[in-house]
């Protein structure tokens, strides 16, 4: 018999050569034109590292979730989104009485806190309502439930505070730039890494060395063997998802941060893009959510003028999505264990 | 769930708090605008009434620890902390408004409009006295519905259910009684029902079912002369065909415009139900071949094709094609896009799959808004001018020929949809969808039969996306959000995974109700979201389920098989 002709793996190897003489290409022409300085570059990457870290930090939420249940959390852009959007009101009432700029540092405490809250609560109620009910159900029930789950916050959030788009209020001391090693960035940009930062080493901690990290190591390894060591399954779920809750509050006071502007359908692309960060580290691992962000924030700063302005496409920047979204692609394409976890068969 | 307060009391707070999120959402006060019987009931009061009687009906139901509560008291207590909790709400808001601190200024639906419909127009003090003895008379009421026979219960619900159905299809109604010269102001009054009218719906439906109850439908039909055991079904498809070919001569081009809407998502539906219901592969990029299928009718028939942007760089073998000919041309380039999207990623397991052909979606609307490919597509404006499908003689751009031809269409997918789910095909999706290992083992190439429902899914999306762009005659990004994908997923899922009569149910029940009950546009996609997590949660088999789909979906069904290590553990380390 003949052997089939491996139409797949074709297909394979000739998008990705395609892929690398694109980006090769692209990346040659654009240094040639030398329309941007050092300068421009270095502020495109720190934009892509102050971004990405946002990124990361909802991916947290995704792949906390993830490797405990193995379920994509679709609606966790939306657990987000509902932290922020209630936390503007507070910020809009505080720059109302002046004490956002008079006590930044408490006033950002505050914040932080009430947008946590409200993300928290938010996915303790969603893992109550939406998901524990359908555990153990075929994968693409959660799933629906999700996406519907996702579109009933979304509209929800419309109905109490309205479809317009909201401006944050901006904290003084956060405008303008400080010298770094001689290039100018963002002091927005600097606390938002910096608060990254923070917020993934806690949660580092957490899981290494609490009881109820290793509880939720336990029931992603096995839940049955867990629940026999006396380890409560439900509340251990329900943790899981009030920390990716929190996580994605805060996440959003720094999205705020870069992005000054609310409304309710916010949550879509972060959520959608930090998904994406997950599977790009490898879903499941707390420090390839990390990495998978910061890649991910890097690429779609720097990406789409660096490999597009060479080919004279215009307003490269349009096609930004068509880059986040296809490393998500190619990443499942190519390696669905992500960058660093391990290719699983069974899983991808 | 734990709580101090007795079950009544906590589901009466349930049934509170349901208001109170409608009203926070804007729903009552939008509701408000409907009427049920015209210059009596509103829709959003008819709501609350509803919202007591089947909290005062749960209420009565025996709790699943098997604690059955005295059904009349209990309903009437649960009533009863239903209503008082939005006669506070009431009270405390306009309180707090009075203080100063507006509650308006956050929540933009808690405001003295909608808090004065909760209120029934008084003051805010008698909202409690008011919403109270409202709840308790309901939640009596409801109390006592689950206490009555099962018989006399299916009366009420079917009364009930009536009334809403016409009263809300009022506008509907009267337009088709207007066009077969049928005098109808007696029984509706503008938007909603007359008195007169309101009882002669109730006591009909009651009436009939009365009647279907002693001899039942079948044996009706059979009675007629003429019609056999046989042909029963030959018969009522006959009539339906009939009249569904006669409709649009007697309502008006509005409500032809609506069927026509209809029709373009059992389309849509039609074609995604291959993928998602026959071959289990969740696509949330549906849209991607929608949009193929209108920009390439665009291309291939637009006069505007050339003049967009003020550049001719479009290719001149385009353009001013005839729709017939642009057509299975369009189904091809649609058949190509879907190999070419799915055969990378058709290894992929189910939940990345979804994001997967999500990210296809938004990549090709970026692709479709961007300035790079504007000289071809248009941009943000997208393509105009594209012209209206020829039809014999009737006049261009008359929306009964869409009707007729995405007619025609939904009959011939419907029918390709029948013959292929019980084909070897579509065994072999079946087959794949309930394990694709074994599936494979069984000698099924499980990527060529994915490939194929891929193909298929696209050919009938992108016939959608075709008379869609013909239909509004532009093709621009606008119009295919991800958004399209979730409502022909809502669709599909409403009606039953697999289930091809649970498409045509799902699209007049999900498109054709909130084009006609306007007052619900606004909260189109809220209630969508709501109905997919209900169906997901309740029925996941859909409202007419695919008796093999229900299997499948009911197997490993925690709540049919509870896991008796999981719930042990659960009680033991408490």
């Amino acid at each position: 018999m003949i052997e089939r002709l491996p139409v797949r793996r074709i297909i394979l190897i000739v998008l990705s050569l395609l892929i690398a003489y694109g980006v090769i290409a692209g990346t040659v022409a654009t240094l040639q034109t030398g329309r941007f300085s050092t300068a421009d570059w270095v502020s495109l990457f720190t934009a892509g590292v102050a971004r990405g870290s946002v990124y990361a930090i909802i991916a947290l939420g995704y792949t906390l979730v993830y490797g405990i249940l193995f379920i994509i959390n679709f609606a966790h852009g939306e657990v987000f989104m509902a932290g922020t959007f209630t936390a503007f009101f507070i910020a809009q009432a505080l720059a109302g009485q002046g004490i956002l700029n008079e006590y930044p540092i408490p006033s950002l405490v505050l914040l932080f806190v009430v947008s946590s809250v409200v993300s928290m609560a938010v996915a303790v109620i969603l893992e109550r309502v939406a998901y524990r009910p359908l555990r153990g159900a075929p994968r693409l029930v959660p799933l629906i439930t999700a996406i519907g789950a996702a579109l009933f916050l979304q509209y929800t959030f419309r109905g109490f505070y309205g479809a317009q788009v909201r401006a944050y209020p901006n904290i003084d001391i956060l405008q303008g730039n400080v010298t770094i090693a001689g290039f100018s960035v963002q002091k927005a940009q600097v606390l938002v890494t910096i608060g990254a930062i923070i917020l993934w080493f806690s949660l580092y901690m957490v899981i290494e060395r609490t009881k109820l990290g290793r509880a939720m190591r336990a029931v992603g390894e096995d839940r049955e063997i867990a629940a026999l060591m006396g380890i409560n399954v439900d509340r251990t779920i329900v943790s899981t998802f009030a920390i990716g809750g929190v996580l994605a509050g805060a996440a959003g006071i720094l999205f705020v941060q870069l992005f000054n502007s609310v409304f309710f359908f916010m949550g879509f692309f972060p959520g959608i893009k930090a998904f994406t960060a997950a599977v790009l580290g490898g879903i499941g691992s707390i420090s390839g959510a990390a990495v998978g962000g910061l890649v991910l924030g890097i690429l779609e700063a720097v990406g789409p003028i660096l490999f597009l302005t060479g080919f004279g496409i215009p307003s490269p920047n349009q096609l930004q999505p068509i880059i986040s979204f296809g490393i998500l692609v190619l990443v499942l394409i190519f390696r669905p264990g992500g960058l660093f976890g391990v290719p699983d068969e069974e899983r991808a | 769930m734990m709580s101090r307060f007795p079950r009544s009391v906590n589901v009466g707070l349930l049934g509170g708090f349901v208001i109170i999120y409608l009203t926070a959402v804007g729903m009552i006060e939008a509701f408000y605008d409907r009427p049920i019987i015209t210059g009596y009931l509103q829709f959003s009061v008819a709501l609350m009434i509803l919202n007591y009687l089947f909290t005062g009906y749960m209420a009565a139901k025996p709790s699943k620890d098997g604690a059955a509560p005295k059904p009349i008291s209990a309903g009437m207590i649960a009533g009863l902390t239903a209503g008082a909790l939005v006669g506070f709400f009431v009270l405390g808001m306009t309180v707090l408004a009075e203080l100063g601190y507006n509650p308006r200024d956050m929540f933009v639906s808690i405001n003295p409009a909608s808090l004065d419909i909760l209120s029934f127009g008084q003051t805010a003090a008698l909202a409690v006295p008011i919403q109270a003895l409202l709840g308790a008379v309901m939640g009596l009421a409801g109390g006592y519905l689950f206490q009555t026979a099962k018989e006399a219960r299916s009366y009420v619900l079917v009364g009930l259910a009536t009334l809403m159905i016409a009263a809300l299809g009022a506008p509907l109604f009267a337009v088709m009684m207007d066009g077969l010269n049928i005098p109808s102001r007696w029984l509706f009054d503008r938007d909603g029902l007359t008195i007169a009218g309101a009882i002669v719906v109730v006591a009909g439906s009651v009436g009939i079912k009365w009647y279907f109850n002693r001899i039942s439908f079948a044996e009706t039909v059979a009675k007629v002369p003429g019609v056999t055991k046989k042909n029963t079904n030959l018969v009522l498809w006959a009539i339906t065909g009939v009249v569904l070919l006669m409709l649009p001569w007697v309502v008006n081009t509005f409500i032809s415009d609506v069927l026509g809407t209809v029709g373009l998502y059992i389309l849509l539906g039609l074609g995604l139900n291959i993928v998602v219901g026959y071959a289990g592969l969740l696509d949330l990029g549906y849209v991607a071949f929608f949009a193929v299928g209108a920009y390439s009718i665009a291309v291939l028939t637009a006069r505007s094709s050339f003049l967009v942007g003020g550049s001719v760089t479009a290719p001149a073998a385009t353009g001013f094609m005839n729709f017939w000919v642009a057509l299975p041309l369009t189904v091809v380039i649609a058949a190509i896009v879907g190999v070419l999207i799915g055969a990378p990623v058709l290894r992929l397991r189910g939940d990345y799959l979804a994001i997967v052909t999500l990210g296809f979606g938004e990549i090709i609307r970026t692709l479709v808004l961007s300035d790079w490919l504007k000289p071809y597509l248009g941009g943000p404006q997208g393509l105009t001018e594209v012209p209206s499908v020829p039809l014999g003689p009737l006049p261009a751009r008359d929306p009964r020929i869409l009707y007729y031809v995405i007619f025609a269409f939904v009959v011939l997918s419907y029918f390709v949809a029948i013959r292929l789910k019980n084909s070897r095909v579509g065994r072999a999706w079946a087959a794949m969808r309930e394990d694709e290992d074994v599936a494979e083992g069984m000698g099924i190439s499980v990527i060529k039969y994915k490939i194929l429902a891929f193909v298929m899914g696209a050919a009938v999306g992108s016939l959608g996306g075709a008379f869609f762009a013909a239909k509004l005659s532009v093709a621009n990004p606008g119009s295919f959000t991800l958004l399209v994908s979730i409502n022909v997923l809502a669709v599909v899922v409403l009606g039953g995974m697999g289930s091809i009569p649970g498409v045509v149910v799902g699209s007049l029940v999900l498109v054709g109700l909130p084009e006609l009950l306007r007052e619900f546009g606004e909260f189109r996609l809220h209630i969508y979201g709501g109905i997919l997590v209900a169906i997901m949660l309740l029925k996941p088999e859909g409202l007419i389920p695919d008796a093999r789909r229900a299997r499948e979906l009911h197997r490993d069904n925690p709540e049919k098989l509870p896991d008796p290590i999981l719930a042990e553990a659960g009680g033991l380390s408490e």
